[in-house]
This record gives structure tokens, C-alpha cells and sequence, in this order.
């Protein structure tokens, strides 16, 4: 029993390894975009368009001569930073909502959650709707109406941790001690809450991804002549026939990065236990996984 | 002036306000009152659900009661400014009967124990080390051990963390809630030893709360029993449990298994006294 369990560790270990590699290679090349590229990405060449690939243009030109693999790195930038920007602001209003309701209870409680629930009734592609007709269309009307629906998911996550730690012995202990409820919070809920759900939103970043690319492709989010996979796939679905590789680059990009992202975030639950979210760190402690194995 | 008193506390807990009908509500403390002197350990007895961790929360300022007050001190705990609580509640610590729940697995050990001082007392970096240290060798553990995490630590080893946490900061009056129940024998002897070192050496007072009879009956001065949230027998002196009339006392006292088996059917008829 324990054996199996160190092996699945070591697996999900090296998963866990070769997947960071490759997201790394990712960041690494949404940083250095604008050095690696070799050409401008928005930058229009009729006299070239549509080439195939070429010692100039690696991976071809699209339809306006712009060369395709710099729109491919310049759109990572998009895609990467904006699915981030959603995920940490989402984690951290939920953050501060979830475990205000949680620790405090009653009343708050009753009115934070009704109005999370509230939220969660409303479709967040209406949303979007509505706030690209009052604004226009443009990425930051996205990413506000993504993050307006998703930390909801993040403040319910944290309320019920919160609710369970609020039990333990530690934290009356703590009350006992003459910590004030800030401390409390500050050192014994968020410590504990956080890193399992960093993991769960590791695999919110994919959908992140998809999201805004889904809303780039319908023409709600960022506007040409940008770079941005999504974009780049709804530009390219004019070509279909004589140039798919024109949607096959940036499909692949979004396939390789979401799958990259659900991998991790799977190796870092199965290291991290976000089952035993409390449990950090003593799976690998042969006695801890004897007991936890035992149960 | 006794430590602390405990008068006429009656307490229920409240349901959801939607659903609560009236009458329906079972009460978990009924007029409970009672009283500790200072350097005194007093033996809570009684089976589960008979209201004794109840109690224990009401004395430790953790829940207001519906009637009865709390005087630690002379001082009533509820009524109390906010000051006045917080200087009280400095005399008035606590541990619990699941260690691994009562520290922070994210804490290292002298960060457990040097909380409660870094709440109260302005120490720098250096003397809360040495403070922490001197602490965890108080409760027979290492100085170093400080630097380690709650999982690197046995059961009987974290009760001890939670000892010293409590007794950081010299406090008046432990609550210790089945303080030892959920450790082995050899531990429950340790820990039943070193509480009984602590309470001579800083003239500490228990209050021991639990359901074996034979814990309570080696570290207290004097004893009550609980059945159903009333406070059914009181002794000042520990002895006179054992010649208490109330058919509730004599079960709990036959429910001692005697150390040999041959006597162990006696010690269920006969008063040992």
C-alpha cells in the first residue's frame, strides 16, 4: 500500500517535472517575445501572403503577410498573461470574500453566499455580452466579466475550508493565546487555504485560456490587427481550404499550453493532496502514510 | 476569593433560526456551578455528552452562556471590557485531547509556543528563542526540537507542545479537556507526571476534564461529576467519591477496571474505600 503510494509520488513527480519544462519554455517565451521574434507580428506584407514556410517566415505568412510564428509568440503573451491576470485577481477577491464569510459566519456569511449564489446563477457569456455592448469589444471587458463570475467558485472553495479549519484545536488554541481575529487569519487560515487552491487553480488557468481564445474567436475580446490565438484562429477560419495550418499553429499552441496546465494542476493535487488539504508535506513521512494508508 | 467561580450557568445551543421551534431545544448546561481555589485540580468527571467540554468552553471565555456568570478572579469573564478580558484571559489557557488538531501543521514548534508570548509580552527575537527553548525542556523536550514542524513529532511529544504553549505564559488556571485521553498508557502516565510537576512548580490550577475516572483521580485535589449538563456530586476531597450515594457515581467509579483481572468483579460490587 505505502509502496504503491511512493510510486504514484515518483511518477507524479516526473510528470510534474517535465511538464514545468515545458511551461517554463512557455513563459520563457512570452518574456522574450519581442527578441526572438523575427519579424514585427503586426506588421503587413500583402506583396507576401500566404507563403509557406521559409527560411524568413519559419512557419509561413497569413493572410496579410504577417509572419506567422511571431504572432505565435507575441500571442502567447496575450494568452498567458491575461489567463493569469483573471486567476490571481479571481483568487484573490475570493480569497478575501471566502474567508471573511467563513471565519465570521452568520449574518456576513448568509449575505456573502446568497450573493455568491446569485452570481453564479448569471451565464458569464451574457455577461460578457453585456459589458462588450456597454463598452465595445476589447480584452479588458473580458477579463473583468471573467473574473466577475469566477471568483465566485474561489470565495465557495475558501468558505468551506475555512469553515473546517475554523474547527480545529489550533485555531480555538490561538483565541486562547490572544491573538486578535487578523492574526488569526493572517497566520493560521490563509497558510492552510492557499496552497491547495493554487493547485485546483492551476487547472483554472487552461480553461482561462480557452475562454478568452473562444472569446477572441467570436470577436468579443482582442481586436485586430493583435496577435492572440483565438484571434489568430478566427482570421484564419477564412482559409480554411487552401491554408489550414493558418488555424492548425495557433489550435495547437492553445491544445499544448491547456494540456500543459490540467497536467500540472493533476501532478500537483496527487503531490500536495488536495483531498488531505491539511496534510502537506506528510505523505512523505513513512509513519504519516502508514496512517493515512490505515484508514 | 476563590480562582474562579462558576455560578448558576446554564446553557443551550442554538439551532438554525428557521427551523428552531420552540420547547425542542435540549439544554446542555442546567445551573451548573462550582468553584476552583488557586494550586487546586479539580477532576471533571462524567460520561460523553454530559456537558463537560461545554463547561470548559464556557470557563475559557469561549461561549457566552444563556444565564449564570463566570468569575475569574472576582472578574465576570462575559461582562468584562475588552481590556480586562484580554489581561484575564492572559491567567486562563487551555489544552485539548487532539493534538494533531491543536497545532498548526504550517507552524514549527517554537512558533506554536512562542504565539500566546508574542501576544502578551514584548520580547525580542533573541529571548523569545531563549524563552521558547527553555519551555519546550520545561515539558522534556529539546530546545533544538523548536526548528521542527507538528509532523515530525509523536502524539505524546505534540501533547507536550501544547502543554508548553499553555503554560508560556505562566498562566492561573489550565483547562486541560481530555487532555490525555487520546494517548497510550505510557504517554498518560508521562503527561499525567509532568502535569503534576507543572501544577506544584508554578502553583498552577486544573481543571481536569474527562471520562477516566482513574486520570482524574491521580492528578486532582478534588473531584465533581457531570450527568446531562447538572452538576450531580461534588468533593472537596478526591476520596469521597467513592462513598457517594448517587447510583450515577458508583457506575462510573465500577466502570474502573481493576489492574488484575481476579479482582475485577469485586471492584464492581464492593467500595474500594
Amino acid at each position: 500500500m505505502i509502496a504503491r503510494r511512493m510510486r504514484i509520488g515518483l511518477k507524479s513527480r516526473k510528470t510534474a517535472l517535465a511538464v514545468t519544462v515545458v511551461l517554463g519554455f512557455f513563459i520563457l517565451v512570452t518574456v522574450l517575445a519581442p527578441w526572438i521574434a523575427p519579424h514585427d507580428p503586426i506588421q503587413v506584407n500583402l506583396a507576401h501572403k500566404l507563403q509557406p514556410p521559409s527560411w524568413e517566415h519559419p512557419l509561413g505568412t497569413d493572410h496579410l503577410g504577417r509572419d506567422t510564428l511571431s504572432r505565435l509568440l507575441y500571442g502567447a503573451r496575450y494568452s498567458l498573461g491575461f489567463a493569469s491576470l483573471i486567476f490571481l485577481s479571481a483568487l484573490g477577491i475570493g480569497l478575501l470574500i471566502g474567508t471573511v464569510a467563513g471565519y465570521k459566519g452568520g449574518i456576513v456569511d448568509s449575505v456573502l453566499m446568497r450573493f455568491c449564489e446569485g452570481v453564479m446563477a448569471f451565464p458569464s457569456l451574457v455577461l460578457v455580452l453585456g459589458l462588450v455592448g456597454i463598452f465595445g469589444p476589447g480584452l479588458a471587458q473580458v477579463v473583468l466579466a471573467m473574473v466577475m463570475v469566477q471568483w465566485v467558485y474561489y470565495a465557495r472553495m475558501f468558505r468551506g475550508m475555512v469553515l473546517d479549519l475554523k474547527e480545529r484545536n489550533f485555531i480555538t488554541a490561538a483565541k486562547i493565546s490572544g491573538s486578535s481575529t487578523w492574526k488569526i487569519i493572517r497566520r493560521h487560515i490563509i497558510p492552510n487555504v492557499l496552497p491547495p487552491i493554487v493547485v485546483m487553480g492551476t487547472l483554472e488557468i487552461g480553461w482561462a485560456i480557452m475562454d478568452i481564445a473562444a472569446m477572441s474567436f467570436l470577436g468579443l475580446g482582442i481586436q485586430p490587427p493583435m496577435p492572440e490565438w483565438g484571434a489568430m484562429i478566427h482570421e484564419g477560419k477564412g482559409y480554411i481550404r487552401s491554408h489550414p495550418e493558418l488555424m492548425l499553429y495557433p489550435g495547437l499552441m492553445i491544445l499544448l499550453v491547456v494540456v500543459t496546465f490540467n497536467i500540472l494542476g493533476e501532478a500537483l493535487a496527487d503531490r500536495y493532496g488536495v483531498n488531505g488539504a491539511f496534510e502537506r508535506g506528510r505523505i512523505h513521512d513513512g509513519k504519516t502514510a502508514q496512517r493515512i494508508a490505515g484508514k | 476569593m476563590s480562582l474562579l467561580e462558576v455560578i448558576g450557568v446554564t446553557h443551550t445551543y442554538a439551532g438554525s433560526r428557521l427551523f428552531r421551534r420552540a420547547g425542542r431545544q435540549t439544554p446542555v448546561l442546567t445551573g451548573v456551578s462550582l468553584s476552583i481555589e488557586q494550586g487546586m485540580g479539580l477532576g471533571l468527571l462524567g460520561a460523553s455528552g454530559a456537558g463537560k467540554s461545554t463547561l470548559g468552553r464556557v470557563i475559557l471565555g469561549l461561549e457566552r452562556p444563556r444565564q449564570g456568570q463566570v468569575l475569574f478572579q472576582g472578574q465576570d469573564l462575559y461582562r468584562a471590557d475588552a481590556s480586562t478580558r484580554r489581561q484575564l484571559r492572559r491567567d486562563l489557557q487551555a489544552v485539548f485531547q487532539d493534538y494533531t488538531s491543536s497545532v498548526n501543521p504550517r507552524m514549527t514548534a517554537g512558533q506554536i509556543v512562542g504565539e500566546p508570548l508574542e501576544n502578551y509580552e514584548r520580547l525580542s527575537a533573541r529571548e523569545l528563542h531563549r524563552t521558547v527553548g527553555e519551555l519546550l525542556e520545561r515539558v522534556g523536550l529539546k530546545a533544538e526540537d523548536a526548528r521542527k514542524y507538528p509532523h515530525q513529532f509523536s502524539g505524546g511529544q505534540l501533547q507536550r507542545i501544547s502543554i508548553a504553549r499553555a503554560i508560556a505564559l505562566k498562566p492561573k488556571l489550565i483547562v486541560l479537556d481530555e487532555a490525555v485521553s487520546s494517548l497510550d498508557m505510557v504517554n498518560q502516565t508521562n503527561i499525567l507526571a509532568l502535569l503534576g510537576d507543572l501544577k506544584s512548580i508554578f502553583g498552577l490550577s486544573y481543571l481536569f476534564i474527562t471520562h477516566d475516572v482513574k486520570a482524574a483521580y491521580s492528578i486532582s485535589d478534588a473531584l465533581a461529576v457531570m450527568e446531562k449538563g447538572a452538576l450531580i456530586e461534588r468533593c472537596g476531597d478526591k476520596d469521597q467519591l467513592f462513598s457517594s450515594p448517587h447510583p450515577v457515581v458508583n457506575k462510573l467509579i465500577s466502570s474502573v477496571l481493576s489492574e488484575h483481572p481476579r479482582y475485577r468483579s469485586l471492584a464492581s460490587s464492593s467500595n474500594p474505600s
